[in-house]
């Protein structure tokens, strides 16, 4: 389903520098990584919004690193994306954020469109909210309208950047649980992004660790525990002594 | 505070990065123009999307810019009141005020105004919206952020710059209309009757084309610094202070050239 051979991305400085990886359909994929170690990079790569500097980068069959921004948006149909910092659109209301997929995709009438926003809406625990403005919500539910936004329109691909972040550790476990909940129904590929490692490994299958621009680490995750790598050794358990 | 020690051990040095800063906006404003340009033949951008700007940026700048406007127009009178009637000229009160104002300080003035409200709020907007990854965002989702933000703010701009500029124009006319006879006695008629038999359409023209580039570098540049923010909420108040000073900058140079290219 998704796949890259030698991705480099570099702006002053290289953050992905050589990275491979090969995700099959319906995997539910998770990354940790160090602060700016090019987690959000990688996914946006994924998704077409930033371009490799090179390598290549195929989904669903495709080779999207060389496509201009038109034959990229047809691509970008199959993403349903939630943003590290939610990325709603703070000029519409909630209803509206959370419609857009639907809109966009056309084909689906305002009635239809209306009762689906509710029923996301419900999923999410946010029922009633569709006229709300997004800055009149706390981070956590704008976390779930991002994550109503991002599965609305029944996407094959589902890439979550940092979907707790910020977040206490009950309403952590209360999205994660809405999370697999999704999954259970929709059975898309997922790619996960997290600094939270233990609410993560709760959610996903198959677990990867980015470090210095490549996939130091990419197995299943009840294996993690058993990794000898100092690096990764060192960074799930949190520990002061090491290489990192 | 590296600024000035920069300037002083290598002002060479200094002056060349400034250069080569300006250099870099100036290219990326343009090939933005050139982007903008594309979008616009055939005409593909959001039509709902240039209303809503209109009308919010009508909003935002009308009240401001017909005060301006009506003071400067009693300015002029104030200023030059005195000699008139030393040299009793008066008669020339309505030509002096209506040459300065329609070929030279409106369009300055106002677009100044305008570069200061509307153009920072939009550098603001459009900044926040890069930091908050809204851009990113409507792009995952397919639009094309130039046809669905970009283009509608820049010709709402410049639309709205030209309407401002001529019910300013009218607005600052009247406030001399009315200084001058408060300050001086002169008669309205008079000061109209000066007006219009010294006065072309070219002199009106003139202002308005000011206008219409004034519109459009406000418009490009304040869209160039908010679309190019980085660092977070610092960030946005770095390119809105950029914007408001290249702008300005923008006007006054282009004016210089304006001037000498229209008469
Ligand atoms: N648009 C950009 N321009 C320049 N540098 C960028 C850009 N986006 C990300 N970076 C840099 O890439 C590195 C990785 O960023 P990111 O992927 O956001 O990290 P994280 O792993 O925390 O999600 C950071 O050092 C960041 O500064
Ligand atoms: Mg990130």
């Amino acid at each position: 389903m998704i796949r890259l051979k030698g991705v480099h991305k570099r702006w002053d400085r290289p953050v992905l520098d050589g990275l491979d990886l090969h995700l099959e359909r319906g995997v539910v994929w998770g990354l940790i990584g160090p602060a700016a170690s090019g987690k959000s990079v990688l996914l946006k790569t994924v998704c077409g919004l930033e371009k490799p500097t090179s390598g290549e980068v195929w989904v669903d069959g495709q080779e999207i690193s060389g496509m201009d921004e038109r034959e990229m948006m047809k691509v970008r149909r199959k993403f349903g994306m939630l943003f590290q910092n939610n990325a709603l659109f703070d000029f519409m209301d909630v209803g509206q954020n959370v419609a857009f997929p639907l809109v966009r995709a056309g084909g689906v009438d305002p009635e239809e469109i209306e009762e689906r926003v509710a029923s996301r809406l419900k999923a999410v625990g946010l029922s009633g909210s569709e006229r709300k403005m997004p800055n009149e919500l706390s981070g956590g539910m704008r976390k779930r309208v991002g994550i109503a936004r991002a599965t609305i329109a029944s996407p094959p691909i589902v890439v979550y950047d940092e979907p707790t972040a910020g977040l206490d550790p009950v309403t952590t476990s209360k999205i994660y649980d809405l999370l697999r909940a999704i999954q259970d129904q929709s059975h898309a590929t997922v790619m996960a992004v997290s600094s939270d490692i233990n609410a993560l490994r709760t959610f996903v299958g198959r677990i990867a660790m980015i470090y210095q621009g490549r996939i130091i680490y990419d197995g299943l995750e009840s294996e993690l525990d058993g990794c000898q790598d100092p690096v990764v050794h060192q960074f799930i358990r949190g520990e002061l002594e090491g290489p990192l | 505070m590296a600024r000035p020690s920069r300037l002083l051990l290598d002002p060479l040095g200094a002056v060349g990065g400034a250069v080569m800063d300006i250099a870099t906006h100036l290219g990326a404003v343009v090939t933005l123009l050139v982007r903008v340009l594309r979008s616009l033949v055939p005409p593909r951008f959001d039509l709902p999307e240039l209303w809503r700007n209109l009308y919010k940026m009508g909003n935002q700048s009308v009240p401001i810019v017909m005060l301006t406007a009506f003071f400067v127009g009693g300015i002029m009178v104030v200023q030059s009141a005195v000699f008139m009637k030393r040299f009793q000229a008066t008669s020339l009160l309505g030509w002096g005020a209506g040459y300065s104002v329609l070929r030279e300080v409106g369009p300055i003035l106002i677009g100044l105004m305008f570069s200061g409200r509307v153009g920072s709020n939009n550098t603001a907007e459009l900044g926040t919206m890069v930091v908050t990854e809204q851009i990113d965002g409507l792009r995952a989702l397919s639009i094309d952020p130039m046809r669905y933000l970009i283009v509608p703010r820049v010709l709402a701009m410049v639309i709205m710059l030209f309407l401002l500029t001529v019910l300013g124009d009218l607005v600052a006319l009247f406030g001399a209309m009315l200084f001058g006879k408060l300050i001086i006695g002169l008669e309205f008629g008079v000061f109209y009757a000066g007006l219009v038999s010294s006065l072309g359409v070219s002199d009106l023209t003139h202002g308005l084309v000011k206008a219409l580039v004034f519109g459009l570098i406000i418009a490009l540049t304040s869209c160039h610094f908010g679309l190019n923010v980085k660092g977070g909420a610092v960030g946005v108040g770095r390119s809105v202070n950029s914007a408001v000073v290249g702008s300005a900058l923008g006007i006054v140079l282009s004016d210089y050239f304006l001037t000498y290219v229209l008469t």
